[in-house]
Parts: structure tokens; sequence; C-alpha cells
């Protein structure tokens, strides 16, 4: 039988689009630098980064699609904070399958971003270990304050029985 | 102020490798991560909870994989490098204790829109050589030494 619902799929093609209050700050490229133990002085060495070809710091490239302080919402039980399409879909087990980036151009500490998600698709896949699987495409859209597109980030989530 | 070395467009040559980059999935690493990501999901830091939903240890959200790649990308194309594009599949999930090596070679180059773009094909394995990532690619925008 399969898993793919009427209602279920009533969601492709659903938006949402969520107003950072402020903008990003230097401070964010830094931290999200040390975390990774990347030292590479164009995120927080601002002598270095005029000289370049980017003319100031630019935040490390992925920053920007991670976008859970965005969404403002208090954590669920599980403690999440960020971006959630609430499927219809039982409780199986959720499983990140990949994202695809395009980077438009850099990020700067003054952005202030705006983001828009949209579902694109929604298919299923037998799978001899796990049954049906449920592949859910989604989109997302970074803008900044003057509407400049900054990135965009396919994602593939997928959820099992 | 560290300098990074530039790789120029011209110098290029289709075959290089990239310098591998190792990483430890310490417990401290993944807490960082979900910090500086406000992602305080309770997969990347709490023992307890994961293993009621049926995982062994905290483990990497998806995109610190992404990230860890991109920072690779930007240390390798050095000051004026732009990562223009990157995508890949999730092959296994990067659990606490963990060591991984990245690893990437340039299988193309091209010049459009006025960019000139290194293409990179990378890798993520665990240290025992088991698979991460799945069609793992990427486009790194070079400086060009005669501009």
């Amino acid at each position: 039988m399969t898993r793919l619902t009427p209602e279920l799929l009533s969601w492709v093609g659903r938006q949402v689009t969520y107003h950072a209050p402020e903008s990003l700050g230097a401070a964010s490229f830094r931290y999200f630098a040390l975390a990774l133990q990347d030292d590479n002085p164009i995120y927080h060495d601002q002598d270095y980064a005029t000289a370049s070809r980017h003319g100031g710091v630019i935040a490390p490239p992925t920053l920007v699609c991670e976008t859970n302080q965005i969404v403002q919402q208090k954590p669920n039980a599980d403690g999440y904070i960020g971006h959630h399409w609430d499927l219809p879909i039982g409780n199986g087990r959720f499983i990140r399958g990949g994202n695809e980036y395009e980077f438009h151009q850099p990020v700067r500490p003054d952005d202030r971003v705006d983001v828009t998600w949209t579902l694109l698709d929604i298919y299923e896949r037998p799978s001899k270990q796990k049954g049906s699987l449920v592949f859910v495409i989604s989109e997302a859209r970074y803008i900044n304050q003057r509407g400049e597109l900054l990135a965009t980030n396919r994602e593939t989530n997928v959820y099992a029985p | 102020m560290t300098e990074l070395s530039q790789h120029f467009f011209e110098d290029v040559t289709v075959g290089d490798a990239l310098p591998n980059l190792e990483f430890t999935t310490s417990l401290a690493a993944l807490v960082m991560y979900a910090g500086a990501t406000w992602d305080f999901h309770r997969y990347h830091y709490d023992p307890e909870f994961v293993k009621k939903v049926g995982m062994p240890a905290p483990f990497m959200d998806g995109q610190m994989l992404g990230a860890l790649m991109s920072g690779m990308l930007m240390n390798w194309g050095g000051r004026d490098a732009f990562v223009r594009r990157l995508s890949y599949r999730q092959r296994s999930t990067v659990f606490e204790g963990d060591k991984i090596v990245l690893s990437g070679v340039v299988v193309g180059k091209s010049q459009e829109a006025g960019r000139s773009l290194a293409h990179i094909s990378l890798n993520v394995t665990k240290d025992d050589g088991s698979p991460v990532s799945r069609d793992a690619t990427a486009s790194v925008e070079l400086a060009m030494r005669n501009l």
C-alpha cells in the first residue's frame, strides 16, 4: 500500500518565508568557523579580507543555509527550533538524503536574511532493508535586505516507515 | 595573520589532488557546531535520547558535512576563492567518536559568465574506509593570475 496519501501529496507546492530580525554579524562567522576548526582569515581578519577580491570578511559558504535562528519558534520536545514541514507521514525515522547548494554571492556581516522554503516534490521508493521510503524534496532561497539572491539549497529528506 | 597560498586558475590542472581534511567528531565538536547554527536538536548531544530513537550515539547534522567540504575548498582556493556550487548525498551517519577524512580531486576547469571555475570531485570516508558521502561535487571560483 502506498504511503503517498492525498493528504500528504497536498503538501507539494507549499511555501513558507521566515524573516531574520537582525543582520548576521561578523561574530557569527567567527563562531561557525571556530566550530569547524577552520582558521581561514577570510572569515574574521578585516585587513586580510579587505585586500581580497571580496573587499571584506565573508561568511563560511554554507552558514547562510543554516537558518534555525531565523525561524524564531520555541524548541519542540526534541529541542529543535528550526524550519520543519509538519507532514502527515507517521513517526518513522528521518534521514538526511543530501543537499545541493548554489552560492550566488558572498554573505556579509550586515546581511539580514529572508529564507523562503518551497516543498517541490514528494515520491516513494521501495527499499529492501527499510520498506517503503518517502523522499521529500525542498528548496530554500536566501535573500538579503536588498532583495539580492545569496544562495539556494535543494534538500532531500527521507522518511522511513 | 595566516596567509593562505592562492591557487590560481591558470595553475590548476585536472588530476590535482586537494590536501585532505581530517576531522574528529568529538562531542565537543558536535556541540560547538550545534551552537553556531542554533541547532539544539537532542540528536547532536543527548546520548540517552538518541538511544531511544535507535541510534548508537549523538551524530553530526548532514549540513555539517557540507560546511566541512566548503571549508576545505575555500582553504584550497585561497584568499580570493569562492565556492559557487556544492552537492552531495549522504550514505552513512557520522557519530560521536568517528574520525572522517575528506578528499578531493580536480576533474575539470571552465570559464563561464566571467567566472573561472575549478570543478572538484569530493569524497568523505570514515577512517576505516567506509563511505560517508556519495556523488559529492563542487565548483570553486578561483582568482586569475593574469587579470
